[in-house]
């Protein structure tokens, strides 16, 4: 029953408190569990497969930190062992957007001297006329700090299957190109194809999704 | 048959979502569970759609129907999901249903309704289910599923949890037998439920985790911590040209971790958890490993040990990031104070009921698993075994339907920890795994036993710092951290030391009491008059190498020492430093001083390095808890950057990089002496931001040289401006509408950043990129302004191209000077490179920019009138020279009247020397070109007056440009013969400011400038000096 994957990437979700992480995670989950439709619903941990290539499928795990925030060393074991992450803010709320910078400092403090790839996600676009951060501001900013930038809308399911794969597919290429590297005791990617062989797996794919085709 | 029922049930919105949520609903998914009791292939996917809506309807029911849980209750329906999971339904079940649960859980609001879910203890049977962990997901939902509930805690949930009766605690024993979990999501998990569970204040509770469980779990806790870190020393020893540089910054992030947990569980402050945790830190793993291992290098043994370079490093980290009394006073005294006596005496009374073994401080493993000790101890707290007693709430039905496996497995079970518990049946294991209550007070004397507190004077106590002078002060691991201080070979050790001295004087924990004793200051000490000679003179060392050409120290190492001596000599804000250390240490900075000079070049980029380096470790001054976090400095220092290691934390490797280093140990010990001698930084940075023009302010622009232009920015924007260029800016104006004459900046920038090119096929436009200085080395050059200037004829193109480039070469030049005077050098002759150097009137009346009346320079005149330069203290950082006899200047005419002037005041001595050099007054052109004029003086006559002018500056509050002396006039057919003045005011009461009167010391004769001022010009020897530029500039390069 055990999908074949290439590879797991962990993420985590992170953002101030009310952006709509846990609703862009449970629509994300969506497909896979029943839609519970209450909106409050949040989901803590889950994994998922993505196929960013015909068949070359990747596993998601996403954890949630929510509510252990208090905890310094919990937050930082959860940042360190993540290879990239969805920073969230609301488009509709100014002051989130202006968080934006604490958290990418809060994560640069805890993961030094990596990195972890983030897209910055606008959240809640179905509600354009509330907009207090204009698309043209929020991409200034993700270029600035050289993130991908994306809105999207959990009730609408605007971009929410996007978010997620495009960041997949953005670690997937530097993961190809050895800037992020498989290491022994971290996590955040692991490879699940070939096992104990790491950076030489993409080859074997490769040729072995041919024979199949 | 329900098999094919799933289309209404995960019917998601629409009609049908309306009918989903309600009793009637959940009362057929009761129905639908009763008729599928043993789960198969064929009613696998229903019963897991069964429970998903169950668990929807709950949460519905949470927020809107109470009927809903009543219901469910009433049906006992957990037991229908307790009995799903028991049969061998296969992972995709037991995810599912851990996943549904973990949903449920979590969003759940109402504390009844939670309190509905957790009675009968159904939930604690899931808990102690023995899922398949050896599977990925079903472990990470099931820990997950933990956390969740473990997140629910409080003082009134916890009774549902822990049963005071049967010594139960299954959310937290489950939980930690997992601590050491291969995956780090599950170990990380493991460690927020502890907390979690710890920080719920229950007495009975707490009372029961510390007596049965903190000494398993802590004492594995700190073995699993000790394994990582003898893997850890093994990367580190084996480790050839750095390859193992990624698994070690792991193992360090690891330890990083596992220090960071430990200090949330004593933040939490649970006193006599923390004492558990705190005998276990000290006496099984800090003192027998990291302390031990600073002695004994190179004796065998049989105590495991770990090289020095990572003892110092982690026991640094250790004082970074613990800071609980207890904890850190014991170790500290142990450091500092200690002797190796503490390996082999006995720990404390109370430990001594264990075994010998253990009574002396070592490094052990744990007798057992901690999975047996918990068994163990659980078995001691009832009378008699029990298999799994939380099964035995659970209903009739259910016992009946168990598997055969499940009792297999608790018989075997059982047998198991019987045997288990036999064969280590000697007494004094049993005791082991008894409480040691450590007693507060025992603990925190408890390494002190050799020392005893006694009444020294300052003397006494110095010369017991210096240690080895006493012999029978026998404190070898002080010694060792000494003895590592120095560098004569690399700073391999000495970067430890130092960070590891400086972690401790930081620590929030630590007794100052304790750090006294060698003398070394905590961060807010008490005031004192002595400090540790030894230390200090180390420290001074360090810097002496540093200053050395071929020196070995890293610039991190010289940083933090710089800290260091500056918190070791300082005393309540003032220096009590020795003189003959004070002696030593300028003595260091001489000879950077020297190092640098040799490196000093007249080439551009020497300049652009200079204030990039300066830049850098403004933004980034040394953080020593980053430091500490890269592993990389854990391997011998290298110099190569193709290791990716951090430019500081390396050595210099080529010219650029050994240029790029002693500039900043210039920088360095520079502040660090001024900073010692109580004297304030006057000349650093050369550009403040404080005294550059800034957009919005308004400026006397009248007689000033302006050139009209049309302004096209890169997005098509096109406004008309006036250029202006001053002596380091260039700045775009419009009139102002208020008064005649003043313009407003709109934008200015700085000509040393400047590109300037002309444009193909249109003589009259000239494209110009200005670039803001990079605020980090990573950063892209930010242009901050890229146009086309559009004039209105090819000849005043041609102007201000010359204008501009004149300006930039100019603008550098007076900054290497700075430079030049900053290391004692001799000042180059610069005119020049202005083209104006050699006496010849023609070109020195180039010079672009703010002139002044020259009635104005009669300072001595106070009728002369003054308005015009009121706020000329503005003016970017330079010769800030100013009549003493001023009336009481307008505070707005002087925003920083005291570090401003003050500072640009010695700025001034390269222009006031050179204006009162006798030369100067020969002859008009001379006198005209006086600030550019080849420098006379030599270096001893500039530091000369470089003092006399700060002092007279310290009295001053208004600031001049030596600029302001600069006289030069413009080719006549552009420009009125007049001088053009332009001054900066921001605020528009010019009238107030007027009372001032600036001057430079001493004056120019004004009247013979005013003479050369007027000489008139053609344009054509304006071309002239244009290929005179460019000579001088090819000399220069030179």
């Amino acid at each position: 029953m055990e999908a074949i994957w290439l590879y797991q990437f962990r993420l985590i979700v992170i953002g101030d408190s009310t952006v709509g992480k846990s609703c862009l995670i449970r629509r994300f989950t969506e497909g896979r569990f029943a839609q519970i439709s209450d909106p409050t619903v949040g989901v803590d941990f889950f994994s998922r497969l993505v196929e960013i290539e015909p068949g070359k499928r990747i596993k998601l795990q996403i954890w949630d930190t929510a509510g252990q925030e208090r905890f310094r060393s919990i937050t930082r074991a959860y940042y360190r062992n993540s290879v990239g992450g969805l920073l969230l803010f609301d488009i509709t709320n100014r002051r989130s957007f202006q968080n934006v910078h604490e958290w990418l400092e809060e994560t640069k403090v805890h993961v030094q001297p990596y990195q972890i790839v983030f897209v910055l996600v606008g959240h809640k676009c179905d509600l354009d006329t509330q907009r207090q951060v204009t698309r043209h501001e929020a991409e200034k900013l993700a270029a600035a700090y050289g993130m991908k930038y994306i809105e999207t809308s959990a009730r609408d399911a605007i971009n929410v299957e996007k978010a997620f794969t495009d960041l997949t597919r953005d670690i997937y290429e530097l993961v190809k190109r050895g800037d992020i590297s498989i290491q022994e005791g971290w996590e955040g990617v692991k490879s699940g194809f070939v096992p104990n062989v790491v950076h030489s797996s993409e080859e074997v794919v490769k040729s072995d999704r041919r024979c199949l085709c | 048959m329900f098999g094919r029922s799933r289309s209404w049930v995960g019917g998601g919105h629409g009609k049908a979502a309306r009918s989903i949520h309600s009793l009637d609903h959940l009362k057929y998914m009761y129905h639908v569970l009763t008729k599928n009791t043993t789960v198969t292939d064929h009613n696998r996917n229903l019963l897991v759609e069964t429970i998903r809506s169950i668990t929807e309807i709950l949460i519905w029911g949470d927020q809107n129907d109470s009927s809903v849980f009543d219901f469910f209750l009433e049906k006992n329906m957990f037991v229908f999901f307790l009995n799903i999971l028991r049969q061998k339904s296969g992972r995709y079940v037991c995810v599912q249903l851990l996943q549904t649960l973990n949903i449920l859980f979590e969003n759940i609001s109402h504390e009844t309704s939670l309190y509905y879910l957790l009675s009968n203890n159904y939930v604690n049977s899931i808990i102690v289910h023995k899922f398949d962990f050896s599977d990925e997901e079903i472990m990470a939902y099931y820990i997950s599923f933990l956390k969740t509930l473990s997140l629910k805690l409080n003082n009134h949930t916890v009774h549902f949890f822990y049963n005071e009766h049967t010594n139960d605690f299954a959310l937290y024993t489950e939980a930690i037998k997992f601590f050491n979990h291969p995956e780090s999501m599950v170990r990380i998990a493991v460690r927020t439920i502890t907390l979690n569970v710890y920080k719920v204040d229950n007495q009975p509770m707490l009372h029961y985790i510390r007596d049965k469980t903190a000494v398993p779990y802590f004492s594995n806790l700190v073995w699993f911590i000790g394994s990582h870190v003898i893997e850890l020393d093994n990367c580190v020893q084996t480790d050839e040209e750095h390859r193992n540089r990624g698994k070690l910054s792991d193992l360090v992030a690891e330890h990083l971790d596992h220090l960071h947990y430990l200090n949330d569980i004593l933040i939490i402050n649970c006193e006599f958890l923390n004492d558990v945790l705190t005998d276990h830190l000290l006496n099984r793993l800090f003192l027998p490993l990291y302390v031990y291992s600073l002695v004994n290098q190179d004796k065998g043994g049989e105590r495991p040990k770990i090289s020095l370079q990572v003892s110092l490093y982690l026991l640094s980290q250790v004082f970074l990031i613990i800071h609980y009394a207890p904890l850190v006073n014991s170790l500290a005294e142990v450091i500092l104070n200690g002797d190796l006596s503490v390996f082999s005496s006995k720990v404390e009374q109370d430990v001594q009921k264990n075994s010998a073994k253990s009574s002396i401080r070592c490094f052990i493993k744990p007798t057992e698993t901690l999975e047996r000790s918990l068994e163990i101890n659980k078995q001691k707290g009832k009378k008699r075994v029990q298999k799994r007693p939380n099964y035995k709430n659970v209903g009739e039905e259910d016992e009946e339907e168990r598997g055969s496996d499940d009792n297999q497995d608790d018989l075997d079970k059982t047998k198991g920890t019987e045997a288990s518990s036999k064969s280590i049946r000697t007494s004094s294991e049993k005791e082991e795994i008894e409480m040691v209550i450590m007693e507060r007070c025992k603990l925190s004397q408890l390494p002190i036993s050799t020392v005893t507190e006694q009444n020294t004077t300052d003397e006494e106590k110095s010369a017991a710092a210096s240690g080895s002078e006493i012999t029978n002060w026998n404190r070898p691991f002080l010694d060792m951290v000494y003895n590592a201080l120095d560098c004569a070979e690399d700073d391999y050790y000495a970067l430890f030391v130092l960070c590891l001295l400086y972690a401790m004087s930081h620590n929030k924990g630590i007794d100052p009491v304790k750090l006294e004793r060698i003398q070394l200051p905590a961060q807010n000490a008490e005031e004192r008059n002595s400090y540790n000679h030894v230390l200090a003179e180390g420290l001074i060392r360090i810097m002496n190498y540093a200053a050395q050409p071929d020196g070995k120290i890293r610039l991190a190492t010289l940083e933090l020492g710089c800290l260091l001596l500056k918190q070791l000599v300082f005393s309540r804000n003032s220096s009590i430093i020795k003189d003959v250390h004070l002696a030593c240490l300028e003595g260091a900075r001489e000879e950077s001083v020297h190092l640098l000079r040799r490196f000093y070049k007249g080439e551009e980029i020497f300049l652009d390095m200079f204030e990039d380096e300066y830049r850098s470790m403004t933004i980034k001054p040394m953080n020593v808890e980053y430091l500490m976090m890269d592993a990389s400095i854990l391997l011998p220092p290298t110099g190569t950057p193709l290791t990716g290691i951090d430019f500081v934390k390396r050595l210099p490797c080529g010219d650029v990089e050994r240029t790029r280093r002693a500039i900043r140990v210039f920088f360095m010990l520079r502040s660090l002496s001024l900073h010692l001698r109580d004297e304030p930084e006057t000349q650093l940075p050369l550009t403040r931001e404080g005294d550059l023009i800034k957009a919005d302010d308004v400026l006397d622009l009248n007689n000033s040289d302006l050139i009209a232009c049309t302004v096209i920015t890169k997005d098509g924007g096109q406004v008309q401006r006036f250029l202006a260029v001053d002596i380091y800016q260039m700045s775009l104006v419009e009139p102002d509408v208020a008064r005649l004459g003043w313009g407003v900046v709109k934008f200015a920038g700085l000509l040393q950043d400047m590109q300037v090119t002309g444009v193909e096929d249109d003589s009259r436009a000239l494209n110009i990129i200005i670039h803001k200085p990079a605020s980090s080395p990573h950063s892209k050059p930010f242009p901050i302004l890229q146009a086309t200037f559009i004039f209105s004829d090819h000849i005043r193109c041609i102007i201000a191209k010359q204008r501009l480039a004149k300006g930039r070469i100019q603008a550098r030049r007076m900054k290497m000077q700075r430079i030049a005077v900053l290391l004692d050098l001799p000042v180059q002759p610069s005119t020049d490179i202005m083209g104006f150097g050699h006496s010849s009137s023609a070109t020195a009346q180039h010079l672009p920019f703010r002139f002044y009346d020259q009635s104005r320079r009669g300072s001595s005149d106070p009728t002369v009138q003054r308005s015009v330069f009121a706020s000329v203290d503005k003016v970017p950082g330079f010769a800030v020279a100013q009549c003493i006899n001023q009336h009481n200047p307008s505070p707005l005419s002087s925003p920083s009247p005291s570090s401003g002037s003050g500072s640009t005041g010695r700025c001034d001595s390269v222009a006031a020397s050179s204006a009162s050099t006798p030369s100067a007054a020969q002859s008009p052109s001379d006198d005209a070109s006086a600030p550019e004029q080849p420098q006379m003086t030599t270096s001893g006559q500039t530091m000369l007056t470089d003092e006399t002018l700060s002092a007279v500056s310290k009295s001053s509050k208004n600031a001049v440009k030596n600029s302001d002396i600069e006289t030069a006039n413009l080719s006549p057919s552009l420009i009125p013969a007049q001088q053009p003045t332009i001054s900066l005011i921001t605020d528009d009461n010019t009238d107030a400011l007027s009372v001032e009167s600036l001057t430079l010391v001493p004056p120019v004769d004004p009247h013979s400038i005013r003479t050369f001022s007027c000489i008139p010009q053609s344009s054509l020897q304006s071309e002239a000096e244009v290929c005179k530029v460019k000579e001088v500039e090819e000399e220069c390069s030179d």
